[in-house]
């Protein structure tokens, strides 16, 4: 074994090498012990502060009232609503288009250098931050399409930007499916078509419904985006049509408030909301984490 | 029987036209993307030529459009974010990965994943209100003028890496097969050294992988930076290691663009093509860590 | 997975359920909106800008929708420079600005007949940290300023305080309040040296990053100042004299610093517009004016 520490030889009892080895040995857990603590401690405080200073001032009256005085009073009914919206929105955007990639990763396209330029392509995606998703959308609603701020807008730029997520975990579940049942049915005579509405998508909804509560989760989070072409800090309640309606949203909220902190009023609508965002979005990917332990756990067994 | 066999009839596959459509599409946006980022920073280019990312010298009132500040200010806030997030992330990695129970591994990694869902403002709210407060005492003495410095930019982002630096070095751990480790033990390794010599000998280009991504995405911040940075152009020390320059406020590319030159730059071609231009600048680097991380997974995957 | 589907085919079950008809659906569900909203008119009142001239017009229009059902938005991003944008590019129907409405302003948009109209004024005030005040700063001269802005006057105790360095929060140069803070200084926005500083961007942030350092100075409008957490300096002119942004200074012109709160609108005012605009000017929008530290039009 190369590059191993100093394995004895087993005619040679070194008391210097036994030593050596046994405090390696408890350094290493003292490092790992020491290192999954910090770890878990940070976690804690952050999550624990958020709910510490933000679950005592969240109440029913909290989620129903509008905002008032430019957010120092009142509550988060419209951010809420519009956090909604875009949400939705963006759902319907990505799934059928992820539909379609998937599709193409593991049917359509010719084995080899496409398939893996497309997983690239959808990785690097993955990786680009949020605020050029956001002035892309702004260069192409507000300047060549001459949109003002729109609901649409948001939904089609999250939408985007969530792509790789819910595709990518698509692909996983698509090719996890037994090539056996594929042969069966081509046997059968079945054509691609067919093939795909009866076995592909039937037993990739698990991907389909993991991927989006993951990206659902990061898009309701993400203020970047939408800043340019979605979001308004007041006067709107619902949207009224789809070119030139914004919403309100929660992280845009916070966003501009987080700037007016010291303001008595404002910290705790402020800790509020943060705690009512936090908690939605984990709470999101909470629900899909046994599913995508589950399959992490199969790999274990190599 | 025969006319069945010999009549084909060629429906279309509505699947693959939906299929390729969608292809299309993704293609024509990120050409789109791509092509106008690229056409409408071209002014500041021909103004500018290189300079713009090489001089530090920004004020856009005067037609200067130096953003090498910028770069400065990004690159260090990434890798001070992943100097401080890799080792503890590492840390508990292999905690987790090596010696916990696995109902106890189970506990921590729910934990430890639902923080990576938090959202980017949240943690700005954080450093705003706490984070900045505490930095500006503890390095008052160190000569910084508030709380917005470069190592507070640097501080938080580590804390917002951390949940997903730890995610994917772990399962990079995990990606190494347990014959691996039975094999080690029976040759007679203690646990400490079947970590260093074995595990993450084996997993080191999956651990790159993981900490570029986490660099990229501490790259690419904007919300979180925005608040606690300082915000102060033109902040490029004369060495390049300078320790003051982690005490004072700084200027990232997202946190000029996360702010409201962009409305003051429209209607003027070169000062919007220079803030185009700093979009390339980003894309670029944040395009380069995360290529880097592609090529590291498949070197991996593929020699594994 | 078999790549190759070359077999023959069967003939097809006339389902329901095909997938086609399913992606045509989908996709009509997303067009048709879009082609509802083109000929849809929103006939919402739009309204962006200044921070400063925000909190009169958040106000008003909350009681114009509650009086006469008036819906209209706010957008505050970008502050003065975002709303004068977005009057030009013809986004909103109100623009907001705190910064003085100049010729060069109206030549940016030569196709939109821009006009402001002033709804009252505002004192900008030079605010500092508690711990400056209780040093003993208590004014500045223009040319202290000056000295400060430019990075020659570092420390406070060049200026009459105590030890301490001198952190100067300089506003973002879109914003009115900047502007009108270099006019003073300088003469026009072109004359201010290139300078670097530490941004801030809305009054609330400004307020709010001054209150939390230590020897902290920025540029605000009077009316943010609580004068318990920051303080407004006095403005000192070469004879020694000292003028404090107070309400009566403002009103007697005496405090040199004052700008203009103006709406920017294209063309003559009309409908919904006008309405706004006669409610701000008028003795209510007055009230309001008064209400948040401002002086109104007519100083009464």
């Amino acid at each position: 074994m190369r590059g191993c520490f100093a394995v004895p030889e087993p005619t040679v009892d070194n008391k210097l090498m036994r030593r050596r080895r046994t405090f390696i040995d408890l350094a290493t857990h003292t490092i790992a012990v020491v290192g999954g603590l910090l770890c878990l401690g940070i976690v804690t405080a952050v999550l624990g502060w958020i709910i510490l200073r933000g679950a005592p001032h969240v109440d029913l009256h909290f989620f129903w009232e509008a905002s008032r005085e430019s957010g120092l009073a009142g509550g988060i009914r419209y951010q809420i609503a519009g956090t909604i919206i875009l949400m939705l929105t963006t759902l319907a955007v990505a799934v059928p288009l992820s539909i379609g990639l998937a599709l193409a990763a593991t049917v359509y396209l010719p084995r080899g250098a496409a398939r893996s330029a497309l997983q690239g392509f959808l990785q690097l995606l993955n990786a680009m931050p949020s605020i050029l998703f956001g002035i892309v959308g702004y260069l192409f609603f507000f300047h060549y399409l001459g949109w003002g701020k729109s609901w649409l807008a948001g939904g089609l730029v999250l939408g985007w930007m969530i792509l790789p997520t819910v595709t990518i975990s698509l692909i996983k579940s698509m090719e996890a499916i037994p090539l056996k049942q594929i042969h069966a049915a081509a046997g059968l005579g079945m054509r691609r078509g067919q093939i795909i509405r009866s076995i592909y998508l039937p037993q990739s909804v698990r991907g389909l419904f993991t991927g989006s509560f993951l990206g659902l989760a990061r898009a309701a989070g993400e203020t970047a985006p939408i800043l340019f072409v979605a979001t308004v800090f007041a006067g709107v309640s619902l949207p009224e049509g789809i070119r030139d309606s914004p919403v309100l949203a929660l992280p845009y909220h916070i966003f501009v408030l987080a700037q007016d902190s010291l303001q008595a009023g404002a910290i705790e609508n402020l800790w509020a909301t943060a705690f009512v965002l936090v908690a939605l979005v984990i709470g999101l990917s909470l629900t899909v984490l046994p599913f995508r332990l589950h399959n992490s756990n199969r790999r274990d067994h190599a | 029987m025969d006319s069945l066999l010999l009549k084909k009839r060629y429906r279309p596959d509505l699947w693959a036209v939906f299929s390729w459509a969608v292809l299309g599409l993704v293609l024509g946006v990120l050409v789109y993307t791509l092509a106008t980022l690229v056409v409408q920073s071209l002014p500041a280019w021909r103004e500018m030529g290189a300079g713009l990312l090489l001089k530090n010298d920004w004020f856009f009132r005067h037609g200067r459009f130096g953003a090498a500040g910028m770069v400065y200010g990004t690159i260090v806030v990434g890798l001070l974010a992943l100097a401080l997030a890799l080792p503890l992330a590492l840390g508990a990695a292999i905690w987790m990965a090596e010696y916990l129970a696995p109902r106890s591994r189970w506990g921590v990694k729910v934990l430890i994943e639902s923080l990576a869902a938090v959202p980017s403002v949240v943690y700005g709210l954080l450093g705003v209100l706490i984070l900045r407060r505490w930095m500006g005492e503890w390095l008052a003495p160190f000569g910084a003028w508030s709380g917005d410095t470069l190592l507070t930019g640097g501080v938080l982002l580590a804390i917002m890496i951390l949940p997903t630096l730890t995610t994917l070095t772990e399962d990079a751990l995990q990606n190494v097969s347990q014959r691996q480790r039975a094999a080690a033990r029976g040759l007679g390794l203690t646990r400490g050294e079947v970590v260093w010599s074995v595990i993450l000998r084996q997993a080191m280009p999956g651990v790159l992988a993981a900490s570029l991504l986490g660099l990229g995405r501490a790259l690419g911040e904007t919300i979180a930076v925005y608040l606690v940075i300082g915000r102060m152009d033109n902040q490029l020390p004369e060495r390049l290691f300078s320790g003051t320059a982690l005490v004072q406020p700084a200027q990232t590319l997202t946190s000029k663009l996360g702010g409201s030159e962009l409305y003051i730059a429209l209607g003027d071609p070169v000062h919007w093509g220079a803030m185009m231009a700093l979009c390339l600048i980003l894309l670029g680097i944040t395009g380069l860590c995360a290529g880097a991380s592609l090529f590291l997974n498949r070197l991996w995957t593929t020699n594994s | 997975m078999c790549a190759n589907f070359g077999f023959p085919n069967v003939e097809e079950s006339h389902s329901l359920i095909r997938p086609s008809w399913w992606c045509f659906a989908l996709l009509m569900a997303f067009l048709l909106p879009i082609f509802a909203s083109v000929a849809t008119a929103v006939d919402v009142l739009r309204v962006q800008g200044s921070t400063t001239v925000n909190s009169v017009v958040a106000d008003a229009l909350e009681i114009l929708q509650a009086e006469k059902g008036l819906s209209y938005r706010i957008d505050t991003q970008g502050g003065s420079s975002g709303g004068l944008y977005a009057i030009g590019r013809g986004a909103v129907e109100v623009g907001m600005s705190s910064a003085g409405f100049s010729e060069q302003d109206r030549a940016r948009f030569p196709e939109r007949d821009l006009r402001a109209l002033t709804i009252g004024y505002d004192a900008l005030a030079l605010i500092v940290s508690a711990d400056v005040w209780q040093g003993g700063v208590r004014s500045l001269t223009a040319q202290e300023m000056r000295g400060i802005y430019e990075g020659r006057i570092r420390n406070w105790s060049e200026v009459g305080g105590s030890d301490q360095r001198i952190v100067f929060f300089n506003k973002e140069p879109g914003r009115g309040t900047w502007k009108s803070f270099v006019r003073w200084l300088y003469g026009s926005e072109n004359a201010a040296p290139p300078v670097n500083h530490p941004e801030v961007g809305s009054n609330s942030e400004t307020r709010n990053k001054v209150i939390g350092t230590r020897g902290a100075l920025s540029q605000l409008s009077a009316a943010w100042v609580d004068g318990e957490q920051v303080f407004a300096l006095g403005i000192r002119d070469a004879a020694g004299e000292i003028v404090f942004p107070s309400q009566t200074n403002l009103a007697d012109g005496s405090y040199p610093l004052t700008r203009p709160l103006n709406l920017l609108i294209s063309g003559p005012p009309e409908g919904k517009v006008q309405l706004l605009i006669e409610f701000l000017q008028g003795p209510r929008g007055a009230e309001l004016i008064r209400k948040h530290g401002y002086l109104p039009l007519s100083a009464e």
